[in-house]
């Protein structure tokens, strides 16, 4: 790289440093600083994506307090990691090209730029400008995907959250840069070195992302899917049709109070590809009421409410999407009267009423874990089987998009076969 | 020289982060590779298996299981011919072994000479009924008291240990009943209960109770054993 611009670094024209240039190069520093601090939470978030790319369950960063300890389990953090808006081309790389590593790359290069504006002896406002104009970047960016996380997500991740000020702080330092720098006077726009500069922030990107390209693991043997159903009929019909146009047969395994599932139904649905499945479910409550082979109730009350699903299948997605969007609630209340969950769903759904709680209805879902018997499935929800295929669990989160996508044209090109 | 110096900071900004990322990379195609796809130590979805399924009480479920036809999915119907053959322990031995089934276990009780299920006792035998779990037998076990000729208690108890079959067919109209539910009819020969068990659920609670009474019953449970 090579300086284009024609103005001379060489020493001042007086001896030491300009005072007040000198002062004014602070604002320059804390801006650098700034960015350093958004490219360091941007690493952070960064380094829990890549993390997770062997689909292991590992922690996530959750605080914007340099230091603290990750944390594993349910998260704003880990729902902001997993929804469709944390990367790009979900459906042709395993879990995207992360939004963070593009952040990364500009934070850095931002940090860098303040500091090269500072190591020219005769800035002007005509350098700081491009730093002004640079930091609208991160900052745009921020307003952009903050509404998304409110408006989408509902939840604000804490990493995020330190991205989004820093874009803030550096904007407006950028902008102070600028105002107290010294005036260009009658100097032109100097487009060459604006361009220059351009240039290296673009390449900055782009050669990082084409190296996440080039490293991103690919070779995974979860594509090949983790079991299969072998006892597909349904004589008992506990399998609930879900409405929707799609062919390709797919089996859900799922427990209304689970909180995974709902997240797993949200990722599916966000994906758009839930619209090729023709999807029907098996109820798994993980209740110990009526479900032997879990000793405590992970989710009390899911008894009461796949009993209601299957007194009235034609009201099982009803009933679910429910349950779905008020599960904090349902849990709760389950914990401490799961017979409050009977009387609720009867209410809401009048088509259950009479049936919750009889002894037929009971049957039903014991017919219903009685397949999961005789299919040997894992005592684990949710799962999603794609022509009676498993996908992995390691497949159900980040690489959702990618491996179903991949399991949907494998059979269409296997469909496609003469 | 000098027109060089502002560029190093940004090829720092360029390296560091592609040197950061390029080793994350790497230790995630290190860890995917060290990792078998699947469900880690995770259960299988099995019928139950409680702690009183002693090998003698799976043994006799077994042998009645048999008997009825239920192990070779033939549903050929429950013809115990001779209960001590098929049980082949003594009397308070087999009774023992039902013991730790007390939660379990419904009685349903019988009028004097009769198989007829009352109100009570249907909805005995539908509580039993839904409260399957994920057991793979239900077991009836029925008796006749001692009054009248021991051919006549026979008839009986195996009256009454039909009707309670017949009743879930009606009431769940399941075509695999037959191959879930296991008779065995005693008559008044072989394992008599105690008046100890007017203490388990029966049907008629709260009525009076004695050894005679308890024994015009039909003792009914889903056997939590994966057989």
């Amino acid at each position: 790289m090579v300086e284009l611009d024609d103005v001379p670094i060489g020493p001042p024209p007086t001896d030491g440093p300009h005072p007040s240039r000198s002062r004014r190069g602070g604002w320059l520093v804390a801006a650098a600083l700034a960015a350093l601090v958004g490219a360091f939470f941007a690493g952070l978030s960064t380094h829990d994506f890549i993390t997770h790319l062997d689909g292991q369950i590992h922690a996530v960063h959750c605080s914007v307090m340099p230091g603290d300890d990750a944390i594993v389990g349910q998260s704003g953090c880990k729902d902001a990691m997993l929804s469709p808006w944390s990367s790009f081309f979900r459906r042709s790389i395993w879990g995207g090209l992360p939004v963070s590593v593009a952040a990364l790359a500009v934070f850095a290069f931002l940090a860098a730029l303040s500091i090269a504006i500072l190591l020219r002896r005769n800035r002007t406002r005509h350098d700081t400008f491009f730093l002004f104009a640079g930091a609208m970047l991160p900052a745009v960016a921020s307003i952009i995907w903050a509404v998304i996380a409110a408006t989408q997500l509902g939840d604000f991740c804490q990493v995020c959250v330190g991205m989004y000020a820093s874009s803030g702080l550096l904007l407006v330092l950028a902008v102070v840069a600028h105002v107290r720098a010294e005036p260009a006077g009658g100097t032109p726009r100097p487009w060459g070195r604006w361009g220059l500069w351009f240039g290296e922030g673009t390449a900055a990107v782009a050669a990082l992302v084409v190296l996440y390209l080039a490293l991103v693991p690919s070779e995974r043997k979860s594509l090949a899917g983790c079991g299969r159903l072998v006892m597909t009929e349904d004589k008992k019909g506990v399998l609930l049709q879900m409405p929707g146009e799609g062919i390709t047969p797919a089996l859900s395994v799922i427990d209304p109070l689970c909180p995974s599932c709902r997240a797993f139904d949200q990722r599916l649905a966000s994906s758009g590809l839930d619209a090729q499945l023709n999807t029907r479910i098996l109820l798994f409550p993980l209740d110990s009421r009526c479900n032997w082979m879990v000793k405590q109730s992970l989710h009390p009350g899911a008894c009461a409410l796949s009993e209601a699903m299957l007194c009235a299948p034609e009201q099982a997605k009803a009933i679910l999407d429910w349950a779905f969007a008020d599960q904090e609630r349902l849990l709760t209340l389950g914990a401490h009267d799961p017979a409050a969950i009977e009387r609720e769903v009867a209410e809401r759904f009048p088509a259950v009423s009479g049936c919750v709680g009889t002894s037929k209805a009971k049957d039903r879902v014991t017919s219903s874990l009685r397949f999961a018997v005789a299919n040997a499935l894992p005592v684990v929800t949710p799962q999603l089987y794609v022509d009676d295929v498993r996908l992995c669990d390691e497949d159900t989160d980040l690489g959702l998009e990618y491996t179903l996508n991949h399991m949907l044209n494998q059979r269409a090109e296997a469909g496609a076969m003469p | 020289m000098n027109a060089l110096v502002p560029q190093i900071p940004l090829l720092l900004g360029l390296a560091i982060p592609a040197i950061v990322v390029s080793g994350w990379l790497g230790d995630a195609e290190e860890s995917l590779r060290a990792t078998e796809p699947g469900p880690k130590k995770v259960a299988v979805a099995a019928m139950a298996e409680e702690g009183y399924c002693t090998p003698e009480l799976k043994q006799i479920v077994r042998r009645v299981a048999g008997a009825c036809g239920l192990l070779d999915a033939q549903g050929r119907g429950c013809q115990p011919a001779d209960a001590a053959k098929i049980v082949q322990l003594d009397a308070g031995d087999f009774n023992r072994l039902f013991l730790p089934l007390k939660a379990r276990v419904h009685i349903i009780q019988f009028d004097t000479r009769s198989a007829e299920l009352d109100e009570a006792a249907q909805r005995a035998v539908n509580a039993a009924w839904s409260d399957r779990g994920g057991a793979s037998f239900f077991f009836v076990v029925a008796r006749a008291s001692p009054d009248g000729s021991k051919a006549f208690n026979q008839k009986l108890s195996n009256s009454r240990a039909q009707s309670v079959l017949d009743f879930l067919e009606g009431q769940f109209k399941d075509p695999d009943i037959k191959k879930r539910v296991g008779l065995l009819w005693l008559g008044e020969e072989f394992a008599q209960l105690t008046a100890d068990f007017c203490g388990w659920t029966r049907s008629r609670a709260g009525t009076e109770c004695d050894e005679t009474q308890i024994n015009r019953s039909a003792f009914i449970a889903w056997i939590d054993c994966n057989i």
